[in-house]
């Protein structure tokens, strides 16, 4: 056999894709063998948010300049949000590697604090706080997420109050005043107009807010504007409330029946912002750090939008209510903790990084000394002038309470299905006195709560909650 | 004018062609979205669904569009370090799954052995475990093992998936004769010589179908290097596209992009192996 019959009898032995990918494969670990291998032997930092990296690379770059030696420097990761928690999670309870730093989020950092306040993965930050001042320094609701049995865990990264935004040249064409508007009912009373059919297809061309039974995250935000929630200061579950009830037999009224008055325009999504971008929807419940993505994902409604704060629920009630957070925890297994924690200061408590921060999210920092900072008074042309730093930092004080159980998710479910349900009652019996629904919504209420209770007392870990005041 | 039977045969089939198209052009649309958005600024993705309206050639603002989102890729974010960790990741995978599931599918379909049925039996007790259920545990010996942050901790847990072990076992037993091995035998031919020069050949297409399986779960493979690999310059495209993606901002113009980007190699490994893809699929389907 010739030498060119042997080589082609040696190729036929398998299928083309065999050589092709074997030589893709041969070519690209040539490419990755080229690179410089060096691998950081000092300290290490997670965070979830990408838009957080642009902020933390002159910090961290000026930082390792002023470092003498290797171990001290600092290398940021980000990773994505679930991969964090699994890493993180994973390291807390069975000692895999973790950052020494980690910027988390809410409903990730709480299932760090399902087991004994021992075991709990992050130092415990408490009396450092007190002992620098930082309790008093810091706006004290952000400290709640971060607080599992009356310790704190973490370092708040924001505030995240929320105002109302609504279309101004939508409202302002129709001659509605806003400014006299209180209340939830005054406002739906004020805006009624704006709800026709002006091309007679049945439906209205416009809806009032963007909300819909299955938000959980929205859902959660107006019932701790009301005063209501899913917890109690002690942690424990405070779910079967009449305060609940009130809520959820409201909002049931304002999706589903012939009172409808809220359309399902879910941000993050081409859908949802088109119909932003078409002013189908006219407001919407507006955290600060949405505020920010808007701006980048719907440049087109500069100027048209304003910020108001929440309408309350009864006269005199809460303007604003909150949604979201982050806070940097430094880990157990930090090797340095005193390093790690001279760092988290630096991210965390200067006002020049708050300044940058708020400019490219318009997130607010709950470092007060910071509110001063000009930024933040600064005229946003994304809402026709208005001061959205000043509007957002006016609402920060009077941001609800949170605790920070691990069960809020479960919790929150349960108490989704409530409202799901009795918005379908709603739509089916064309229910739109949310009175009618009172009774309904305390009984379900009383199931989730039996439920919820149930699970949690599976956990042998959370029996050492304080007792009832 | 009487019709032949062929043309018959044409005259009917063709509104089965105008439906087929027709369900053809629909599931493209998303793809013709994706190419859109990825030549357009993040302002004009939700403001026209496809591409901007304007007084151009074909009613389109042919000047809004853009390239700079392929450039910042490149440029900006080194796209390229991902795509080629990701060709490394998916050839080798590929090859080595394939190669380790076409001996254990030998070994168990043409070899009598203590012990064959319990492993069959392990192998197809392992079709039912979710992969997700084992990301934690499967993290814990990685890390015992010393294998976190490394391409090996990603390569070596999917070397035998019981699925491609079934999958050449089935194609074994169907397409390999055992008189064909018994031949090869008599003739003094060793086993991997049999293995090599006789297997293979026969079940050709199945390699071809397992390997383009095996490339796509490895190239779309997105919990597994988030959790495994804690270098930046480790991560293939599907991690580093997901990054562009961020909880205060996204960019839909770079995702989109990127997206398109990390399509493209496989849809050509699609394209020059589709025919064996397919007739690996379809082997055994019909009754020779």
């Amino acid at each position: 056999m010739s030498a060119p019959s042997r080589l082609r009898a040696f190729f036929a032995v398998t299928t083309p894709a065999v050589w092709v990918l074997l030589a893709l494969a041969l070519g690209a670990a040539g490419l990755i063998a080229a690179r410089p291998g060096a691998r950081s032997t000092g300290m290490s930092h997670w965070l979830f948010a990408k838009g957080h990296v642009a902020v933390y690379t002159p910090v961290f770059a000026k930082w390792n300049a002023e470092q003498p030696t290797e171990a001290t420097r600092i290398e940021s990761l980000l990773i994505d949000g679930p991969a964090l928690e699994r890493r993180m999670l994973s390291a807390f309870m069975s000692g895999t590697p973790v950052a020494d730093i980690v910027e988390t989020e809410r409903s990730m950092a709480c299932r760090a604090f399902t087991g004994p306040l021992e075991d709990v993965g992050f130092v415990d930050l408490t009396d450092l706080l007190k002992a620098e001042g930082l309790m008093d320094k810091i706006n004290a609701p952000s400290f709640a997420p971060w607080t599992s049995r009356g310790r704190i865990f973490g370092l708040p990264h924001d505030v995240h109050p929320v105002m109302l935004a609504y279309r101004a040249d939508l409202v302002e064409a129709a001659g509605i005043d806003l400014s006299k508007v209180e209340t939830w009912a005054e406002f739906f009373q004020a805006m009624r107009p704006l709800m026709a059919d002006g091309d007679g297809d049945g439906r209205p061309d416009r809806y009032l807010l963007n909300f819909w039974p299955n938000n959980r995250d929205l859902m959660e935000l107006l019932l701790l504007q009301a005063g209501g929630g899913l917890f109690d200061a002690d942690e424990r579950v405070a779910i079967a409330t009449e305060r609940n009830a009130f809520v959820l037999a409201n909002l049931a009224t304002w999706c589903a029946g012939p009172g409808r008055v809220t359309v399902d325009a879910p941000d993050f999504t081409a859908a949802g912002n088109t119909l932003r971008l078409r002013g189908v929807v006219v407001a919407a419940l507006m955290p600060d750090w949405l505020a920010g993505i808007w701006k980048l994902d719907m440049p087109d409604l500069g100027g048209k939008l304003r910020l108001m704060p929440l309408p309350a629920w009864e006269k005199g009630g809460r303007r604003t209510s909150v949604v979201g957070g982050t806070m940097l925890g430094i880990t157990k297994a930090s090797k340095d903790f005193e390093t790690a924690w001279a760092l988290a200061k630096r991210l965390y408590l200067d006002p020049e990084v708050h300044a940058a921060f708020f400019k490219r999210t318009t997130i607010i920092p709950p470092f007060k000394s910071s509110w001063e900072h000009p930024a933040f008074a600064a005229p946003d042309p994304f809402f026709g002038g208005q001061p959205s730093g000043t509007l957002f930092i006016s609402q920060a004080a009077d941001v609800p309470m949170r605790p920070a159980s691990p069960y809020n998710l479960p919790a929150l479910a349960r108490v989704n299905e409530v409202l799901i349900a009795l918005a379908e009652r709603a739509a089916r019996e064309g229910i739109s006195d949310p009175e009618v629904l009172l009774p309904d919504a305390r009984a379900r209420l009383a199931g989730a709560q039996q439920r919820v209770e149930k699970m949690i007392s599976r956990n042998v870990f959370l029996r050492e909650t304080p007792p009832a005041r | 004018m009487s019709l032949t039977n062929a043309q018959r045969q044409k005259l009917l089939l063709f509104p089965v062609y105008v439906a087929l198209t027709a369900a053809g052009i629909f599931t493209l649309i998303p793809f013709a979205w994706l190419v859109c958005a990825a030549f357009k600024t993040n302002a004009d993705i939700f403001a026209f669904n496809f591409l901007p309206l304007g007084d151009g050639f074909l009613g389109v603002d042919w000047g809004r569009l853009t390239l700079l989102n392929f450039f910042r890729l490149f440029r900006e974010l080194g796209i390229g370090v991902a795509l080629t960790n990701s060709i490394f990741l998916a050839a080798t995978s590929a090859l080595l799954a394939t190669f380790c599931c076409s001996l254990a599918g030998y070994a168990l379909a043409k070899f009598r052995f203590a012990g064959r049925g319990l492993v069959m039996s392990l192998v197809l007790a392992a079709l039912v475990v979710p992969g997700s259920l084992l990301l934690a545990p499967g993290y814990k010996l990685l890390y015992d093992l010393g294998l976190l942050n490394s391409f090996a901790g990603l390569i070596l847990p999917g070397l035998t998936p019981a699925f491609g072990v079934f999958l050449f076992r089935q194609a074994m037993v169907n397409a390999v004769p055992a008189t064909l091995i018994e031949s090869a035998r008599i003739d003094g031919a060793g086993e991997f010589r049999i293995y090599f020069t006789i297997v293979l050949p026969l079940v050709r297409p199945m390699i071809g179908a397992y390997l383009m399986i095996t490339f796509l779960g490895t190239w779309n493979n997105f919990i597994g290097p988030q959790i495994v690999l804690q270098d930046p310059q480790s991560f293939p495209l599907s991690v580093a596209i997901n990054q562009l993606r961020g909880l205060y901002g996204t960019d839909y113009g770079l995702i989109m992009s990127g997206t398109l980007v990390s399509i493209a190699p496989v849809l050509a490994l699609f394209l020059l192996l589709q025919k064996e893809f397919i007739a690996g699929l379809t082997s055994g389907a019909v009754k020779g």
